[in-house]
Order: C-alpha cells, then sequence, then structure tokens
C-alpha cells in the first residue's frame, strides 16, 4: 500500500523555489474543484472532531441494553444505536477525534523522523549514510501492511502501540525521498560553494535543503495519510489497534459486525466514514501535487 | 518426500493449470452419502491426537466423536441432567485397602479403528503420554489440557488384559469425572507412524513427528473414524459402523467440520448452505437466521455466569443479608429477554434436577420487596446507598456480552440501593487477578469480580471457591471465602468414593454453598448453535457436550 | 547489465540477513508467555520452567537466532508450538492459497485498471476522465475489509450466488480448477483486487497521458498512423512501468492479505499469520513473516531486474 515513488517524483524543477512559489501553488490550488471540496471536507471532520464534547448529543460511552441495535432515524438518536445502545451519531463524532489522531499522528512522526534521518543521510553521506539507509532498507523490504501487523501483534493491542507500529512503518519511505533530495541538493554547485566558504552545517541544511525537502515530503506525507487511516482502523478491525469501549470507526465496525445482518445501514456508517475521509485525503493530495506540478 | 510435495505445490501456485491435473486428489465422496458439515467456533482444527485443546469445544469436536475414554457423559437427554456413565470402563472402584488405588474393569471386544485391540496396555499408553517423561511416546504439548483436568492422577497399571489400576497423589474421588477428559487413543497406530520416521535420530524429535502424523490420521475407538484433514480448514469423519455401543452407531455417513471464527462469516455459511450447522450464531443474527427456516438450539450449559463476592476485611458483602438481597433483586427474565432469550436463568451453580442440586432452603429469584427488606434490615436505604465495585472485562471466553449484562445489573441494582462501580479492565488482567486474589492491587480496590467458569466437575464447579486451601494464589477462592465447615463438607465429598456417596456429599456441598451465597448467580449460558431444518436427531443435553452419532439428514 | 543485476543480487543478501533478525526479535522480545497455547491458564510456575526448557526456550536468544537462522537456510523453520507440524509445510500451503488469490486479484486489477487508466489518460480531462478517475481514486480509499463484508452480504446471504468463506468443497488441500472450486475465489479476490486496480489505473493514466502528449505521437499521426497503430505505441512504452507496479502490487498482496482472508477464512498466509499472532505460536509467526518478508524482496529484486532489461538507462539511477 505504500508506494515507492520516491526519487522519481523529484524532479528538476523541485530545487530551488522562487518565494512566490507557495502563493503560486495556492492559486493553482484554489481553482480546482474536487480538491476544494475535498480541503472542505477534511476541515469539516477536524472541526468535528474538535467540537466533539459540544455536539454529540449524547454521552459515546453510555449505553442501555433495552434500546440497542436500533437504525437510522430513530427518534433521539438519528443515526440509530450500536451494540451496547450508545449513540451512534456521537460515537462516530467521537470517532473521528481517535480515527483522524491514528491516521496523522504516525505520518507526522515519520515525517520527522524520516527527514531527520534521510537528511542525516544525504547530508553527512559516506559510512553514516551506508549504514542509516541500509537499516532503512531492510525495514524496507517487510511489506507495509505485514509490518503493522507483526509489530502491533507482537507489541499487543494498544494506541501507543498501534501508533508506534504505523510510524516504523512510514519512516523509510520518507526517509528515502529525504535522503536523496538532500543528496542532490547538497551536489549542487552553490551548496558547495557555500560549504567551500565556510557555513556552517546546520545553517546550509536549514537554508538549502530543508527548503527542497519538505515539499515533496509534505505532498507525500499527505498522501500517505489515507493509507495511514485504512491501516489503523485495519489493526483495530482485526482486534490489534484501539480497544473497546473507545469508540473508533474500524474498531465500530468489528463490534458492529455481529449485527450486519439484521442492521446493515448501521454497521455500513463506520465503513462510509473512514472511505469518505480517505478519499478525501486522497482526491487533497492529488490536488496539492497538480498545483505544485510534482509528477504521481 | 515433503520437499517434492511442496515444490508441487509452488508450481501449482504459480497458476500452472497443467499441475493441477498432478495434484488430481482422491475423488471427492460420492454424492449420495449423507454428510453432515459443521462450522466451528475455533481458528484452527482442535488437537486430533487425543487431549484436544480449544477449550471444550476441542473435546466436543475432536473428543468425543473420534475417541473414547474411561467414563463419558450422558449426552442422550435434553431434559435430565448430564451424568456420568460408563465408557470403556464398565465399572470402577477404589481399592479398600489403599484409597489413592482405583480399579476399572474395562470393555472387552473394543477395537481401534485401525483394528487393533483396546486392552489395559493402551489405556497405561496414555497415561503415559502425558505423566511418564521417560515414555518414548511422552508429548509435552499435550500435557497442559491434561494435568489441569486430572490434577491428581500419577500413574497407571495393567494388572491383565482388561483390568487398569489408576493411582493418584492422595484420595480423591473426583478422578472418574475427570477421566472424561482422557481419551484413549491407538498404540498401535502411533507405534506405526513412529516406525515409518525411521530416519529421524533423535528419538524425541521422532516421537514428535509421529505424534504429528498421527494427528492427522487419527485412531480412536469413537463412534466416527477419521477420513480427511486438511491442517486450519477441515477435518472429515466416516461413520464407524462397527461401534460398540448400538445406541451411538452414527446415521449418518460422513461429517465435516470446519473452523470459523468470525461469527458472520458462520451466518453466511449456514444461511448460503455451505454448512448444516453453526456453533454459537451471533445473538443479533438469531432472528434473521430463525426467520430463514433455521432452527436455533440452546440447552442450559454447566456454566455460571457470577458476580463473586469477596470476603475481604471491609467489603460490604460480609454481610449476609446483603449477599441474599442482590441475588434476589435482579430479574433474570428480562435480562434474558435483553439477550435474545440465549441464556438460562441460574437457581445455583448447578440446576434443580442435578445429582449435585441438593434442595438448598435459599431460593434465588427475582424479589424486589423482600431484597429491599434485607437492605433496610442492613441498614441501606435510598439515601444511604451501598457502593460496591465490580471488575469486569470486554470480552474473554464464556463471559457472554459482559458489559451489557453488567450494566444491566448495576440498573437492577439500583432498586435495591446498592451504588454500583463497574470497572472493565482487560480480560487477560481480569483471569490473572483470579488467582491473585481481592486483596491484589489487581483487584484495584474491588468487592466483586465477574469470571465465568464451567461447572461439570466438583473441583472447578464448587470446591476451588470454598476451600480454605484454594484461596490466591493457589487457586480461584478469590474473596478469600473460608469456612471450616466448608472444608469438612469438601474432605467428606473428596473421600465418598462411591459415586452415590460422593454425589450426595457433593449435593450437600451445594446446598450450603447456596444458602451461603459467595456469589451474585446470573446466568447460565446455552450454547446456542443453529442447524438446518433438514437435520433430525439433534439432542442437545444440559452440557458442553454433543453427541453427532445421533444426528440423521433427511 | 550483468554486473548490475549481480551487484543488485549481492546488495539484497545483507538486506536479508537483517530481515531474519527483525525477524527474530519482533517475534522474541515481545512480551508475553511463548507457552500459551499449550498451556493451560491456570498452569503452575513449576510446570511453565519444565515446559520452557523442552521447548528450548530457556536459552539466550543468540544461541536461540543462531540456531533458528542456521536450520532456516537449510529449509527448516522448526515446528508450530501447538500442533507440531513443521512450519515449512504450513507457510507453503498457506503461500500457495495466498498467491492464487493474489494473482488473480493483480490480474483482475490490471486488467481493470489498465482500462480506466487507459480510458482516462486517452481522454484526459473530458468527463470520461473524472469518471474512470474517480473509480481509481475510491478503488485506494476504500477500506477493502468492509467491502468485502458487504459483497458477502450481498451476494451470498441475500443473493445466494457465491459461497461466503473457504477454498472449495473439499478444502485447499483437494484443490483443482473446476467451478465448484473457483468460485470460492471470486469475493475474495474481487475485493483484493481494488486496490491494485486504483493504483495500476492511476499510474496507467499518468503514463497514457505523458506518452500521448510526447512529441513522436503527433508525429505518427501527421504521417496517416492508424489508431491501432498508436495504440500499440501507447502500450508498449506504458508496458515496463505498469507491469512493475503490477509486480510490486503482488507482493503488497501477499504480505497484506490479512483483512481480507479474516473475512472470507480463505486458508492463506493472511490466516495464517493471524492465527499465529492470536495463539502466540512463536516459530509459525517467525517463520510466516520471514517467507512473506522473503518473497517481497526477491520480487523486487525480480522486477528491478527485468525493468532494466527491458529499459537500461534505470541501472545508472
Amino acid at each position: 500500500m505504500v508506494q515507492a515513488v520516491a526519487p522519481a517524483m523529484i524532479d528538476d524543477t523541485t530545487i530551488e523555489r522562487s518565494p512566490g512559489y507557495w502563493s503560486t501553488v495556492w492559486r493553482r490550488f484554489r481553482r480546482d474543484p474536487v480538491a476544494m471540496i475535498a480541503l472542505g471536507v477534511i476541515l469539516l471532520l477536524i472541526l468535528i472532531a474538535i467540537l466533539a464534547p459540544y455536539i454529540t448529543p449524547h454521552d459515546p460511552y453510555r449505553g442501555a441494553t433495552l434500546r440497542r441495535l436500533r437504525p437510522p432515524g430513530t427518534p433521539g438518536h438519528w443515526l440509530g444505536t450500536d451494540e451496547l445502545g450508545r449513540d451512534m451519531l456521537s460515537r462516530l463524532i467521537y470517532g473521528a477525534r481517535l480515527s483522524l489522531f491514528m491516521g496523522v499522528t504516525p505520518v507526522f512522526f515519520a515525517l520527522f523522523i524520516g527527514s531527520a534521518i534521510g537528511i542525516t543521510a544525504g547530508y553527512v553521506g559516506g559510512w553514516v549514510n551506508t549504514i542509516l539507509m541500509r537499516t532503512i532498507d531492510i525495514i524496507f523490504a517487510f511489506p507495509s501492511v505485514l509490518l503493522a501487523i507483526a509489530l502491533s501483534g507482537a507489541m499487543g493491542a494498544g494506541i501507543v502501540n498501534g501508533l508506534i507500529s504505523l510510524t516504523i512503518v512510514f519512516i523509510p519511505p520518507i526517509a528515502r525521498i529525504a535522503e536523496s533530495v538532500t543528496t542532490s541538493v547538497r551536489n549542487l554547485d552553490y551548496v558547495e560553494a557555500a560549504r567551500a566558504s565556510g557555513a556552517g552545517g546546520l545553517s546550509i541544511v536549514r537554508k538549502h535543503v530543508l527548503g527542497n525537502v519538505l515539499g515533496p515530503i509534505f505532498v507525500y506525507g499527505m498522501s500517505l495519510i489515507a493509507v495511514s487511516m485504512i491501516l489503523a482502523s485495519g489493526l483495530s478491525f482485526l482486534g490489534l489497534g484501539v480497544r473497546p469501549p473507545e469508540p473508533e470507526w474500524g474498531l465500530m465496525l468489528n463490534t458492529l459486525r455481529t449485527a450486519l445482518y439484521t442492521q446493515p445501514m448501521l454497521c455500513a456508517l463506520p465503513g462510509i466514514m473512514i472511505f469518505i475521509t480517505s478519499i478525501s485525503f486522497n482526491l487533497l493530495t492529488d490536488g496539492l501535487r497538480s498545483a505544485m506540478d510534482i509528477k504521481a | 518426500m515433503k520437499k517434492s510435495k511442496s515444490s508441487l505445490r509452488w508450481l501449482r501456485a504459480g497458476l500452472v493449470a497443467g499441475t493441477a491435473l498432478l495434484l488430481a486428489m482422491p475423488a471427492l465422496p460420492a454424492m449420495a452419502q449423507k454428510t453432515l458439515r459443521i462450522a466451528m467456533t475455533a481458528a484452527d482444527i482442535p488437537k486430533t491426537n487425543g487431549q484436544p485443546d480449544q477449550g471444550f469445544e476441542g473435546n466436543r469436536f475432536t473428543g468425543i466423536p473420534l475417541f473414547d475414554a474411561l467414563t463419558h457423559w450422558d449426552l442422550s437427554s435434553e431434559e435430565k441432567a448430564s451424568v456420568l456413565i460408563p465408557g470403556l470402563a464398565t465399572e470402577w472402584a477404589v481399592s479398600d485397602s489403599d484409597k489413592t488405588k482405583w480399579i476399572f474393569k474395562l470393555r472387552q471386544g473394543v477395537k481401534f479403528h485401525d483394528g487393533s485391540d483396546l486392552k489395559a496396555a493402551a489405556v497405561v499408553w496414555n497415561v503415559q503420554k502425558v505423566l511418564d517423561k521417560s515414555a518414548p511416546h511422552f508429548a509435552p504439548d499435550q500435557i497442559g489440557v491434561t494435568v489441569s483436568r486430572m490434577p491428581n492422577l500419577v500413574s497407571a497399571r495393567a494388572i491383565d488384559d482388561y483390568t487398569v489400576e489408576l493411582t493418584t497423589k492422595e484420595p480423591d474421588s473426583f478422578l472418574p469425572i475427570n477421566l472424561t477428559n482422557l481419551f484413549i487413543a491407538s498404540p498401535a497406530h502411533w507405534q506405526k507412524k513412529f516406525d515409518a520416521l525411521g530416519s529421524v535420530a533423535d528419538p524425541a524429535e521422532r516421537a514428535k513427528q509421529a505424534w504429528a502424523a498421527f494427528s492427522t490420521d487419527a485412531s480412536g475407538s469413537g463412534p466416527f473414524k477419521m477420513v480427511g484433514f486438511s491442517a486450519r480448514e477441515r477435518v472429515e469423519y466416516a461413520a464407524n459402523k462397527d461401534y460398540w455401543d448400538p445406541k451411538r452407531v452414527p446415521k449418518v455417513d460422513r461429517v465435516v467440520l470446519m473452523p470459523m471464527p468470525e461469527a458472520n462469516a458462520r451466518t453466511a455459511a449456514l444461511l448460503s448452505g455451505q454448512v448444516d450447522w453453526i456453533e454459537n450464531p451471533a445473538p443479533d443474527a438469531v432472528n434473521v437466521i430463525k426467520s430463514k427456516g433455521f432452527t436455533i438450539k440452546a440447552n442450559a450449559q454447566p456454566h455460571v455466569w457470577p458476580w463473586q463476592f469477596s470476603f475481604a476485611e471491609g467489603s460490604p458483602w460480609l454481610d449476609k443479608r446483603v449477599r441474599h438481597a442482590a441475588n434476589l433483586c435482579v430479574n433474570r427474565d428480562e435480562l434474558k429477554e435483553a439477550l435474545n432469550g440465549l441464556m438460562e436463568v441460574p437457581k445455583g451453580t448447578v440446576p434443580p434436577g442435578h445429582p449435585w442440586w441438593g434442595n438448598p432452603k435459599f431460593d434465588i429469584k427475582y424479589d424486589l420487596a423482600a431484597a429491599k427488606k434485607l437492605m433496610t434490615e442492613a441498614g441501606y436505604g435510598p439515601n444511604k446507598p451501598l457502593k460496591v465495585k465490580t471488575i469486569t472485562s470486554a470480552s474473554g471466553s464464556g463471559q457472554m456480552q459482559p458489559v451489557p449484562m453488567n450494566e444491566f445489573l448495576q440498573q437492577a441494582l439500583k432498586e435495591c440501593f446498592f451504588d454500583v462501580e463497574l470497572d472493565v479492565i482487560e480480560w487477560n488482567a481480569l483471569f490473572t487477578n483470579w488467582r491473585q486474589g481481592a486483596k491484589d492491587p489487581g483487584s484495584r480496590g474491588a468487592h466483586a469480580t465477574n469470571v465465568t467458569f464451567a461447572a461439570m466437575d466438583p473441583f472447578f464447579a464448587m470446591v476451588r471457591f470454598t476451600s480454605s486451601k484454594t484461596v490466591p494464589p493457589v487457586s480461584n477462592n478469590w474473596g478469600y471465602f473460608v469456612n471450616p465447615e466448608f472444608d469438612e463438607l469438601i474432605a467428606k465429598a473428596r473421600t465418598s468414593f462411591a459415586d452415590k456417596d460422593r454425589d450426595a456429599a457433593l449435593a450437600n456441598l451445594h446446598a450450603r454453598i447456596v444458602e451461603e451465597a459467595p456469589f451474585l448467580w446470573v446466568a447460565h449460558d446455552v450454547g446456542p448453535r443453529a442447524i438446518s431444518p433438514k437435520l433430525k436427531g439433534v439432542v442437545q443435553p444440559k452440557s458442553w457436550f454433543i453427541d453427532l452419532a445421533t444426528v440423521s439428514i433427511e | 547489465m550483468l554486473t548490475y543485476i549481480a551487484k543488485r543480487v549481492i546488495y539484497t543478501l545483507p538486506i536479508m540477513l537483517g530481515v531474519t533478525i527483525v525477524c527474530f526479535l519482533l517475534v522474541h522480545l515481545a512480551p508475553g508467555d511463548p507457552l500459551v497455547s499449550v498451556l493451560p491458564p491456570d498452569a503452575s510456575e513449576q510446570l511453565r520452567q519444565q515446559m520452557m526448557a523442552l521447548y528450548g526456550f530457556d536459552r539466550p536468544y543468540a544461541e536461540q537466532f543462531i540456531k533458528w537462522l542456521g536450520r532456516a537456510l537449510g529449509g527448516d523453520l522448526g515446528t508450530s508450538i501447538r500442533t507440531n507440524r513443521p512450519v515449512v509445510a504450513e507457510v507453503s500451503k498457506a503461500v500457495s492459497n495466498t498467491l492464487m488469490l493474489a494473482a488473480l486479484a493483480t490480474v483482475i486489477g490490471f486488467v481493470l485498471g489498465g482500462l480506466f487508466g487507459f480510458v482516462a489518460g486517452s481522454f484526459r480531462d473530458t468527463w470520461i476522465d473524472k469518471v474512470a478517475s474517480a473509480i481509481s481514486v475510491a478503488g485506494v480509499s476504500v477500506p477493502h475489509y468492509w467491502l468485502g463484508m458487504v459483497l458477502v452480504i450481498i451476494f451470498s446471504a441475500q443473493l445466494g450466488w457465491l459461497p461466503p468463506t473457504g477454498a472449495g468443497p473439499g478444502g485447499s488441500d483437494n484443490w483443482v480448477w473446476d467451478w465448484a472450486h473457483i468460485r470460492h475465489m471470486i469475493l475474495p479476490a474481487v475485493t483484493m483486487s481494488v486496490i491494485p486496480m486504483g493504483i495500476i489505473a492511476r499510474t496507467v493514466r499518468a503514463l497514457v497521458a505523458e506518452i500521448l502528449s510526447q512529441e513522436f505521437i503527433a508525429g505518427l499521426k501527421a504521417k496517416g498512423t492508424s489508431s491501432f497503430g498508436i495504440f500499440k505505441h501507447i502500450v508498449k512504452n506504458a508496458a515496463p512501468t505498469a507491469l512493475a507496479v503490477m509486480g510490486i502490487q503482488l507482493g503488497y498482496l501477499l504480505g497484506g492479505s490479512i483483512l481480507i482472508e479474516t473475512v472470507f477464512s480463505w486458508p492463506g498466509t493472511g490466516l495464517l499469520l493471524s492465527d499465529a499472532i492470536f495463539q502466540r505460536d512463536l516459530p509459525l509467526l517467525q517463520g510466516t513473516i520471514l517467507v512473506l518478508a522473503c518473497f517481497f524482496v526477491v520480487l523486487n529484486l525480480m522486477v528491478d531486474v527485468v525493468q532494466t532489461a527491458i529499459d537500461p538507462r534505470i541501472a545508472r539511477s
């Protein structure tokens, strides 16, 4: 699922953006209605997640056995109730918190760690590069889903373990991109010149490397969020991620499964939420890519 | 040899259609045969070496159909209690001079599926495989199940072809009940597997491989013979038409068992006609299954879903009036309705009519007025509620639907001035704490724990919860319910060796347990299964087990 | 060229060694009792110690690792703790089952994805492109295990057209390529194909669009080459990359089949992995992970080599 698109996606135009670059990107992005809608959906979801305590009609953890599995449209419970009689709407709203968190956080951490590894390897080069990148290659030798599941399976279920596993899975591709961009930037004439004139390593990295690396990595990270959402919900679905009674869409799919025959619509809801979120992130990424003119 | 077979498989995997021909396997059974197809809940086929794992589902499907034990459970009635009956042993008695020695007389003329005779030596061999480390066929992976289920058995000795002497660590009248778990596998058949492995030098490794081979082609003496085995997918039996008990000669020709851990997958398999029988359908699917013409079978199992009270210092449950009040405060019929009928209302640990019932003087029922009265007497009321804390889990083997059920109790007990705090912890932590006891920090200061248990064997049903010898960390007397009277009752039961006397002593024990109420009895599980309407003769006894031999297909 | 391949192969060796170490550490450093599948929950400490010794889990990790690696090199991955069955037999059966499924899914994904991608790329920025692209984005965005459940409800439970679970009436050991067995593959394979379908469609769309925008196509058109001729050109130029993506996808499907196999009870590596995880069967777990990871490494190597053979420019980068 995690695509090794790494170096191919950086073309020569990536090197040294002009200061007006981002405003150009934003102007182009705004003209893409699909991407704008996707952005709107994501912002709405984030808003819902932040405001969850203020907008939920019921306590997402409290249910009543006697009013369990009510179909969507039940008065008082617009989207019905789940297998323990908890309000579906409230749980889906709270689920946005945890599901977005589980989707975004690993990518965020992986961006940090992966870039750090990649930039270090690329900038320092030599044996440091060899050691870092060969280690990354070893982790990258595992198919992503397999690695995520094996790691969570070994460490045991839980939010933190799930986050760690997913972060580890996303580090290698990011580190590879960062390394290849850094290496190419390092070898540019004017960077060489800066080095020769005695500029400190850190300032070179900040001035020349970061500016070039962050763009492609940011876009790549965006595309990983959708993957991360699906993987994280998959882990919970298998019983390896978030544990009950927390509301998380993948876990909700899992626990509602037993009612699939009596209340198919109800059971479809968390799946639809995952789908909407992940497709929005994918469309947003596509929009960003074409706005930034990066090839997929 | 193994290698060439697996490389064939690789080729096949390469989607080379031609290799399919090379792999053409023995033809599938002719269509005219009556095949019973069952979906189990286990993730893999329970072990088929004579000591099934996967809990009692293992005994149910890869133990009882394939093998015999010295003693059996009576599975012939849906109404009567399932009691101990003769199996391979026709009679048994403890020795007069030494109460640790038992003499079992074996049934004559019984043959294993491989044609060899089942004699005393075979019984001894099956005891050795788990208890004698020096035996060539010693099987470490089979110890676990055996040792925990027959903790006192030490050794076996053949006196003549049809007489076996079994020795226990200490006098223990429960041995004949324990022995329902010791299935007798064919030594001759295992030896054949062992001999075929001449190339393996290390004897332990050779024995291990022989057991692995035996598992895929097992031989016992039960009403069914194993005829096919596909790891993790299916095991196939054919009727043993020469079975020694004419009442249990199978009516179907074949049985196919498939592991299907997913409740939904089982439901789909039943609804689409892929199987004729599924274990434990999801309660929420029951109505759909019924509406499509399938039958739901359920019957009270020897299982208890309780709150086990703490008798540690400061526990509110130390007051017997409070314990009785809780037992009278719960409308279990309403709970049953909320669970789609998939539970039975308990009257104690075992139901009335069971040999261990014993007519307790305390009647467990729903009587709100009486419950409130007891609570008032104990000094509680609407303005002075009694705070109690219970630990439970969100899932776990046998726990049924712990969270909604506990929430129901929380609501119900509110009527009787209980203020219940529920603490949902992880199943393994809950189970581990069961042995650590109420005083351990792992109990988080709870006054009751909610671990369900099987109540088939007197030790597991009663003794471990009420003996001074089983307080933590030895066994599951979690709440430190210690009472010399009970120790005496238990000692009496353990040393009453005739089945009748033992059952009478256990009945006394059970009556006293109900009267003292160290539990809040909430439910018995009912082992629901959904079966196709074309199946006849499915008898679901009050047991964890079921006899496949009586089933026929129209 | 040959030196490149040789270098590439040699470079794979340390990676493989790293993979074995990761497999071993992953499984052994994890908390939990390795004997949980053969010990009763209320086993005494003494019995536990005795069993640990019998299974060799009381030895130092380094010793266990070297022993395991030594035997693994000889093709022996040990035996499953719970069943005593050789891990190699278990894994090879599971791999062949998953491979069948994944291969079918990849073929479906490649055909459909190629079709959608080609159409979208040829009619870039028209409504046809929009629809085809929407389908491909949906393919990579849908939680496929959920899709599988929905398909079972519709096609098995409601319509009764296709069986919901398992690998055929006789199990995978008695597999034959007849309808009675193949119909068991359809739902899981279709479910599995949505992700590769989406990814291949996106790849092909980009490739086709790029090729069409190049000058030589205009030149061909000007020369009056038939549209079939142009089609052939596009296919010839797009095929290497598309095939490489397909190869990698096959690898991902092999390693990532666990969710789908759980939903459909398909007796492959995913189901084996999930069993091994939940039973804590360590030899089985590390054997399965190792075989899958090696498969992936070798597949990547093959894709690389084949790509290089088609287009030697790649070797330079």
